[in-house]
């Protein structure tokens, strides 16, 4: 094993070296472009380009590799000339492998260390580093992983370059994007585990077989199958995305309803629908007219006289919220200003903004509610986390909003709260005739409005109508001093609850308070029916998927998954795909036991797993048989209609057999 | 001796979509000595060997080699097998000596004394690189590395191919020198009939996928006779003679090859009433290719031939 490993990292070396420069090369960009800029606010290790830059190379790198590692003894007679000898084809597969994810290992991990390590010494970096922060770029440096084994399994395969040969490669892709879509690191870790685990089976079943679907051990088959599924869902989907792009787009279809404000505070409804014009009329159902016309408005005149407003999103306690961990590992330290020689960055571990001079490139110290210290930490005292919103102002704590000064290193309370009632979120809010520098304060039982100075505008009760209106829309209305407050549920909420509980508004008046407030009227359900282009993806999307879609929360659609797509879905599996494949199982005379297994198969995957179905089997030729003469397939011994044997060749009368003697 | 043959197929079939490369080779090659497998370009021998090795999968059939499957051969039988591909790859990036060092890491009983004695019969310097050799000496460092590991069958698929006549000799020498161990086989395909009437004790022939003789080189050789008839004028029609190959009409004269001659073939060909009757020695190579070249009469009659469309 030790002499095949290092066999084939002594042959891919220069690929390595290659890989080993073009990778150094890109950090060395990231380097120059930070270095160059030194008021650049952005730890480069937490930097989207750094992630762009690695999950390109680890995936192209890892394919050429994995491709190479076999491509180089594809030639019929090396493979022999590797494969003959005192070693079984599974050490053999794993010599190879171990060589490859070595020479990956060297390649990603030499200048990704050499880049940490830069940018983890202090003079270095101006910002803060958490080994947290490492977790999206090493999850992309494995995704290569498998893009090395589809790289291998590209090239064992015995298929066609332009059939099925390169399908391998859609596990790879499909999991690049669920990575950086799973809400937990666990869920990456896991799909990326799933997903090596699939093509690494799929390439040791190729090793025992050379690279054909007969001879593989049943789990060799099983993860080819599966791999190449997931090839298949990616070209069927482009295809009927492609196809679609040749038909009449649609417009819109279906109904759906939604409140609107305008800017002197009445509520319009809007109903929108194919073929439909666009519906607006009051709370009370009367259609809105033109003053001038005196006919309804137009959705130019009705888009003019809608308000803008401010949003602000309060979590709930104990309920995730919508960013992704990549999101979150990214954000643990965020750019909060810079000045003219300090950047300064909100840094969630220690909830303090933590400064560096831009010269030094060091930490100059941290400012907390305390005020200003010396090192990170302080004496402990920490605001609460910035949530969303735009924040270059303000900090808070349970009880206090601080107006922060980092060109003078201090801090001021601007706004306190009693213990009992603590602060939910603030946000700095632009309101006009107000100044740019207001902030909008949520209390457990109030919502405040504050100037820049901190005085009071308004406060009114905080009263949601229920636990998922968290999200605050503040609109300024006409004449000045008017406002409306309104709550409607927190984005992670779907539509049909959205129109189920619309909202609940509050007009407000300055040192007035609340003047009215009202629940809005339930909304009808959107009455959403798929367009032609959707049905067409739905055919070719495996029933399996959408029937889960909507248990994993990856919403297509709005309203979750339509019946009727998931009908079209069955009915290609069931009536498309089943008896293509029972006819072909019947054909190519499947056992009973395969029969079934790959009537589940199609009846779960659909179109996909029929197009697999298809890549993967091997047909035997098929001749008449001399006894019965249908036809029957060569790879079988006897004939199944008539059990005769293959007939000797025929005699030529020419033919010299003689009993030898062993020498 | 273990009297059990060392290759044995049943019904071994494979075929290239609906294209049969080998139709029921049913085959028994004995323990020691030199077994040729012969057969024009494309009759299945390369097929063959590479489905005995378990490089290929059998379409149909089976069989054993060393007495294990062919299906699922195991590291221990690979290790008794020795074999020599057809266009002697190797790494071109490997020198001559790092060959034969990656190489005996994996075989047990390498024989350090083979290796160099095989690449000093061929010239071989240790420190050139595989892709600087020429292709005869490719040869010779694939054959080294074959023999050392001392395996008990040699499988040598055309070894010769491309081989310039000394370096041809060179292995020829080579094979010979193997076979002084009496319980060492080799089986081995080849188009070079003098490589073959040199070394071969056993052989078989493909023809067209199909397996038509197996047999002592002595057997076969014995078995296809020439014969000349002179005739006063142009030679008649030839009847229906059971084991013809190939019959060439000329002026006055039948040359008539065929196989399994005996009273029968005799009698009929004297009922044609030549003026004389003579057998003809014929050379291995000539009965090789009057089996296996196209069978029926020529006719090499000037008139005959221009009466053809």
């Amino acid at each position: 094993m030790k002499t095949l490993v290092r066999k084939e990292m002594r042959e891919n070396v220069r690929l390595a070296a290659l890989g080993l420069v073009i990778y150094t090369l890109m950090l060395l960009s990231q380097y120059r472009e930070y270095v160059v800029s030194p008021t650049n606010i952005s730890q480069p290790l937490a930097d989207s380009s750094l992630l762009w830059s690695t999950s390109w190379f680890c995936g192209i790198f890892g394919a050429v590799l994995g491709w190479l590692q076999v491509h180089n003894e594809r030639r019929p007679d090396l493979w022999a000339f590797l494969i003959h000898r005192p070693m079984t084809r599974t050490g053999i597969f794993l010599g190879k492998v171990m060589a490859g994810l070595g020479l990956y290992a060297l390649v990603v991990g030499l200048p990704l260390l050499g880049f940490i390590v830069w940018a983890r010494l202090p003079g270095h970096v101006a910002a803060p580093f958490e080994f947290a922060m490492l977790r999206p770029v090493a999850a992309y440096a494995l995704v290569g992983l498998l893009y090395y084994f589809a790289g291998m399994l590209g090239d064992l395969r015995q298929a066609r370059w332009y059939a099925s040969r390169a399908l391998g490669v859609g596990v790879a892709i499909v999991v690049s994007l669920l990575v950086s879509a799973s809400p937990e690191s666990w869920q990456s870790l896991l799909l990326i585990l799933i997903g090596t685990a699939i093509l690494a089976t799929a390439v040791w079943g190729g090793f025992q077989s050379d690279g054909h679907y007969r001879g593989q051990p049943v789990w060799g088959k099983a993860a080819l199958t599966i791999a190449l599924m997931v090839g298949c869902l990616i070209v069927a989907f482009m295809a009927a995305m492609l196809v679609s792009n040749f038909l009449p787009r649609n417009q819109l279809s279906g109904t759906s309803s939604s409140y609107f404000m305008t800017t002197n505070g009445t509520i319009l409804k809007s109903t929108q629908g194919a073929g439909r014009p666009l519906e607006i009329v009051d709370l009370e159902g009367k259609p809105v007219l033109d003053e001038k016309t005196g006919k309804p408005i137009d959705p130019n005149g009705f888009n003019r006289r809608l308000g803008t407003a401010a949003s602000l999103e309060v979590e709930q306690d104990g309920r995730p919220g919508d960013s992704t961990w990549m999101q979150r590992d990214l954000s643990l330290a965020t750019p909060w200003r810079a000045t003219q020689d300090t950047l300064w960055y909100y840094w969630s571990r220690y909830g303090r903004l933590v400064g560096y001079d831009v010269a030094t490139r060091r930490c100059i110290g941290s400012l907390g509610p305390k005020g200003f210290a010396r090192d990170m930490a302080g004496s402990g005292d920490r605001f609460s986390d910035v949530t969303g919103g735009a924040h270059v102002r303000t900090l808070a704590t349970a009880t206090t909003v601080f107006l922060v000064d980092v060109e003078q290193r201090t801090i001021r309370p601007l706004f306190t709260t009693p213990e009992d009632d603590p602060i939910l979120a603030v946000h700095e809010i632009a309101l006009i005739g107000h100044g740019r520098d207001c902030a909008a304060v949520v209390t457990k039982r109030l919502v405040y409005l504050l100037t820049a100075e901190g005085k009071t505008v308004w406060q009114i009760p905080y009263e949601p109508a229920r636990a998922s209106s968290t999200v605050f829309q503040l609109f300024v209305l006409e004449p000045p001093g008017q406002f409306a407050l309104w709550l409607s549920p927190g984005g992670r909420w779907d539509e049909e609850a959205r129109a189920k509980h619309p909202g609940h508004v509050m007009w407000i008046a300055r040192d007035q308070g609340v003047l009215r407030s009202i629940d809005l009227p339930a909304l009808p359900a959107p009455h959403y029916v798929p367009r032609f282009q959707e049905k067409l993806l739905s055919v070719v999307t495996p029933p399996a998927l959408l029937a889960t879609l909507p248990v994993t929360h990856v919403w297509v659609w709005g309203t979750g998954i339509p019946r009727e797509l998931l009908l079209l879905s069955c009915a290609g599996a069931i009536l498309v795909c089943l008896p293509v494949g029972l006819w072909l199982g019947r054909r190519y005379q499947f056992s009973i036991a395969a029969l079934a297994g790959w009537a589940v198969f199609h009846l779960l995957f659909g179109v996909p797993g029929l197009l697999a179905f298809l890549s993967v089997q091997e047909w035997p030729a098929r001749e008449p048989c001399p006894n019965c003469k249908r036809l029957r397939l060569v790879d079988r011994p006897q004939c199944a209609r008539c059990g005769a044997d293959w007939p000797p060749p025929e005699k030529t009368g020419t033919e010299v057999f003689a009993p030898l003697q062993a020498s | 001796m273990n009297e059990q043959p060392v290759i044995r197929t049943q019904g071994l079939t494979r075929y290239f979509g609906a294209r049969p490369a080998v139709y029921e080779l049913n085959l028994e090659v004995p323990r020691g000595g030199v077994f040729a497998l012969l057969g024009r370009n494309g009759s299945g021998k390369t097929t063959t060997i590479r489905m005995l090795l378990g490089l290929l999968e059998p379409t149909r059939g089976g069989g054993s080699i060393l007495g294990y499957d062919i299906r699922s051969l195991p590291p221990e039988a690979r290790a008794r097998i020795g074999y020599l591909t057809e266009e002697h790859q190797l790494y071109g990036w490997m020198s001559v000596r790092e060959c034969g060092e990656f190489q005996s890491r994996f075989f047990p009983t390498w024989n350090d004394k083979i290796f160099r004695g095989v690449i000093g019969h061929f010239g071989l310097r240790p420190t050139a690189y595989v892709k600087s050799l020429s292709r005869g000496e490719r040869a010779g460092l694939c054959l080294a590395l074959t023999l050392a590991p001392e395996p008990e069958l040699l499988i040598l698929d055309d070894p010769a191919v491309g081989l310039d006549p000394v370096a041809r000799r060179a292995l020829v020498e080579s094979m010979i020198y193997l076979t002084r161990r009496s319980d060492r086989t080799i089986f081995f395909s080849t188009h070079q009939l003098p490589d073959v009437e040199r070394v071969a004790d056993h052989i078989a022939v493909l023809d067209r996928s199909v397996l038509r003789a197996c047999c002592p080189l002595e057997t076969f050789r014995n078995s296809v006779r020439q014969v000349r008839l002179r005739f006063a004028g142009t030679p008649p029609a030839l009847p229906k003679i059971p084991g013809l190959l190939q019959a060439f009409r000329s002026e006055g004269e039948l040359r008539v090859t065929c196989v399994h001659y005996n009273g029968a073939t005799e009698a009929a060909l004297r009922g044609l009433a030549p003026v004389q009757m003579e057998e003809m020695p014929i050379s291995l190579e000539d009965a090789f290719i009057s089996y296996l070249g196209d069978r029926g009469e020529k006719s090499f009659i000037l008139s005959e031939t221009e009466a053809q469309p």
